[in-house]
């Protein structure tokens, strides 16, 4: 039996996945927000939510990932276009891919003829300035190539990621203003060290560490987003946590992607991929309030889980009593109004009963919600209940203990029982998903604070990391249903044990 | 007398399909025909030079409220409430009952008694199409996984337990994401995607069971393909069960929809519908009216379609044959 629930649990992990990817790949259809007409986006605002989205990257597959070297490529070609603006344009995306394109320019200027030699350095001259280099007027095309081609005969040795490394090391180590300017010198060329050393200000030590860290990363990018000296430790995570998110969007357009890593990013590189990475290493990535969906859905989880199960808990409680009187008792006339009520209460929408529930205006914490959510889940199970014991009397094993002189009671308990609530018990785990939409109107009625505000919310907002982030825990659950009905079945008959394995085994 | 001789003419004495058929039908009949109990143009208009048959449908405009006699001298029947769903009236919000209003009228101002009339079209219209597609389906994929073996049925049978263990809420969450104006299109396609697995499943239980009946295994040695012992042997068993449950559904799909206005999700903003009024009437308690009267209408729809899916189920179950003998024919002992 442990060894079948094991495998059940080894099961779960691929069957999420699978979940995962399915409902990823419905929800890629959600329509692209910087398509709406009534927003008017310019269009390098546009690209931008558009990038951080990952909506420029193909969904499963992305076999030509743009990286460094591509993206460089390209905005070389873009910089030598006769149009003034492709020209503009390219310019600016060579400033801010920055030092990481330094050395896919710099080794190429000498095979260019002086024209747009000269205008290739002329566009590096921001580069420059932001290196530190301001005093050397790198605006004169008299002077830019011959100090970029100075600049990479004395330091293309230096252009490599291992001493990128050992100059962020030995900045969180030391940590001085020339060690930080001779990181500058690196330009965006040392950002990805730079990003992978952040560590979580806990004390003051690591506070300062992180803080120069980010300084530089600041300083590179342009992208202002610092940490004050005065801030405290929570707000400091919270910077950090940002230039991570902003590293999983950008980190390819300052990184060169080659060998096993170019393997890797024909998966990674993609959206599912940059999902499945934000995931894993960014707690579902950021929700709509700013803390990572899954704290929030962790948060919120709870609340609607005690209203689920709770209610099918008390409706499957009342469910057995009535079920058991009424196959117990022979009344037709008070069967009858046992039917009808049930009837009643299951046709009745739950909507109904709730408003007026919290009209009532009494304080009961979680009771009365999951009261009034069970109320609608009372009929299937007392009908099963009733129809499976009266059944169950009927059955042979039961007459004849009955025969051989057991008590009616005896019977009931010992022959008719077990195999009477195999099926409660099935039906029981399957209540779960049809609850889900009663339990998210009884939370929006009574004001909880459970995933039902809160999905219909992303619903609006259309925010797919916390839909998906649902997705998966409703995955989640139901697994978990199955392997728990499979283990109350084996509970109840030991004589299903075989059967309940081989049936898995051939599936 | 045949089988479905037999189980229709017990379906057909059974109480509860008197009156669960008889509240249905009337619900039905009031979506099917909902213009002529509401509407804001006349059914019929002889005279003038001119004559229209209900302008309401064949015309969408229309004419100009206000005007007290808009066609003029003619001839014209009107529906028994001159009044749009959608459209604002001029005696505002929560207006009591009137002669223009018998029911008055809602927090917009629309008119109560045109707005359950065609929230009763949503409601059922959405249902039964929905059921519809999602049986078509399910018995389509399900009878395939009944007659191809191996891995196509493997895939089938997980596919099914995937999609029953998923909330459909959930599910509608997804699709309405994913469109930019919700359509009832999509409601049903969403609410046939969560169904078709529970017809699928029972198909795919039975035709497990009956494939390895004697007269199945029968068919096989005289030469039948999988194909031919599915339909002629195979679907007649399992079409009542997947009927029972088909109209089950019809009820629990009414539910559901009510359940997705209630919450502002999964119909389109302007649509007409039961839960929309039960989310008003939970928003302002003073109007009793705008719960009460949907919380009836649902609950005689539900009920009437589970009282007609139970005595259906009755009808079909060969085990309560004892209590069928006084329905079928005289007993011998009434021949003596």
């Amino acid at each position: 039996m442990l060894r079948h629930a094991l495998r059940w649990l080894l099961w779960i992990l691929p069957t999420l996945i699978v979940v995962s990817i399915a409902a990823f790949l419905f929800l890629s259809y959600v329509p692209d927000p910087t398509d709406d007409p009534a927003q008017q986006f310019e269009p390098a605002e546009r690209e931008r939510i558009r990038r951080e989205k990952f909506l420029d990257l193909p969904r499963f597959f992305n076999f030509t990932p743009l990286d460094v070297r591509a993206r460089t490529k390209a905005a070389i070609i873009a910089v030598l276009d006769d149009d003034p603006a492709t020209s503009d344009l390219g310019r600016r995306e060579l400033v801010r891919l920055g030092g990481a394109a330094l050395p896919h320019v710099l080794p190429q200027l000498d095979a260019l003829s002086p024209e747009p030699r000269t205008k290739v350095t002329i566009a590096l001259a921001p580069i420059g300035d932001r290196m530190g280099f301001a005093a050397e007027k790198l605006n004169d095309p008299n002077r830019a190539v011959a100090f970029w081609t100075r600049f990479w005969n004395d330091r293309d040795i230096e252009f490599r990621r291992a001493s990128a490394r050992s100059a962020v090391r030995r900045l969180s180590r030391y940590g001085s203003a020339s060690r930080a300017a001779e990181m500058r010198e690196f330009d965006t060329f040392v950002l990805e060290d730079v990003l992978a050393a952040l560590e979580e200000p806990r004390d003051a030590g690591s506070f300062e560490r992180t803080r120069a860290l980010i300084e530089i990363a600041a300083h590179v990018t342009g992208r202002d987003d610092r940490i004050n000296p005065s801030d405290d430790y929570a707000t400091a995570l919270k910077c950090v946590e940002r230039w991570r998110g902003y590293w999983l969007v950008y980190e390819n357009d300052f990184v060169t992607v080659d060998g096993l890593s170019r393997f890797a990013a024909i998966v990674l590189d993609t959206r599912y991929g940059k999902w499945a990475m934000s995931a894993f290493t960014q707690r579902f990535g950021p929700g709509p309030d700013g803390t990572p969906v899954l704290d929030g859905v962790i948060r919120r989880a709870p609340v609607t889980f005690t209203l689920v199960y709770g209610a099918i808990g008390v409706a499957y409680l009342l469910a057995f009593l009535l079920g058991f009187l009424g196959a117990a008792s022979n009344q037709p006339r008070r069967d009858a109004l046992v039917t009808f009520v049930l009837l009643a209460l299951y046709a009745v929408p739950t909507a109904i009963f709730a408003t007026f529930a919290s009209r009532l205006g009494v304080q009961t914490g979680f009771l009365l919600p999951i009261v009034v959510l069970a109320l609608g889940l009372l009929a299937s199970p007392t009908r099963q209940v009733r129809a499976a014991l009266a059944s169950a009397f009927a059955q042979e094993h039961v007459l004849s203990s009955i025969a051989r002189g057991a008590s009616r009671s005896r019977a009931l308990f010992v022959h008719a029982l077990p195999t009477a609530l195999l099926p409660f018990f099935t039906l029981a785990t399957l209540e779960a998903p049809m609850a889900l939409g009663g339990a998210f109107v009884v939370e929006q009625v009574f004001g909880l604070d459970g995933l039902g505000r809160a999905t219909i919310d992303a619903v609006h907002s259309r925010d797919t990391s916390w839909l998906m982030a649902v997705s998966i825990l409703t995955a989640a659950t139901a697994a978990f249903g199955v392997i728990f009905t499979d283990l109350a079945h084996i509970m109840l008959d030991r004589r299903l044990i075989p059967g309940v394995l081989q049936e898995r085994r051939k599936g | 007398m045949s089988h479905i001789a037999i189980t229709a003419r017990r379906f057909l004495h059974d109480r509860r399909t008197t009156v669960g058929g008889v509240v249905f039908g009337v619900l039905a009949l009031a979506g099917i025909f909902a213009e002529v109990l509401a509407a804001p143009a006349p059914l019929l208009v002889v005279g003038g030079g001119q004559t229209e048959i209900l302008p309401a449908i064949t015309r969408p405009v229309a004419p100009p409220a206000g005007l007290d006699k808009p066609y003029g001298d003619a001839f014209v029947v009107w529906p028994l409430v001159r009044s749009s769903p959608t459209a604002e009236s001029v005696e505002g919000p929560f207006a009591p009952s009137s002669a223009a209003h018998p029911l008055g009228t809602d927090e917009k101002g629309r008119d109560l008694f045109a707005r359950v009339v065609y929230g009763a079209r949503n409601a059922l219209g959405i249902s039964v199409v929905a059921i519809f597609l999602s049986t078509v389906f399910g018995v389509l994929l399900g009878g395939l996984s009944g007659i191809r073996g191996g891995v196509s049925r493997t895939i089938l049978v997980r596919l099914v337990e995937a999609v029953d263990s998923f909330p459909a809420i959930i599910v509608v969450a997804l699709v309405w994401a994913i469109e930019r104006q919700p359509t009832s299109l999509s409601l049903i396609l969403a609410v046939a995607f969560v169904r078709w697995a529970e017809i699928a499943r029972l198909v795919h239980a039975e035709s497990m069971r009956a494939t390895a009946e004697d007269y199945a295994l029968a068919a096989r040695a005289l030469g039948a393909s999988r194909t031919r012992i599915f339909t002629q042997h195979v679907l007649p068993n399992a079409l009542g069960p997947v009927t029972v449950s088909s109209v089950f559904g019809v009820a629990s799909v009414v539910l559901l929809n009510a359940t997705l206005a209630f919450l502002n999700m999964g119909t389109a903003s302007d649509s007409v519908s039961w839960g929309e009024l039960l989310a008003q009437g939970a928003r302002r308690p003073e109007a009793l009216r705008l719960l009460l009267l949907p919380s009836v209408l649902l609950f005689a729809t539900v009920g009437a379609s589970y009282l007609l899916a139970d005595a259906l189920r009755d009808a079909m179950d060969p085990r309560a044959a004892k209590v069928s003998k006084r329905d079928v024919g005289p007993s011998p002992h009434a021949a003596q």
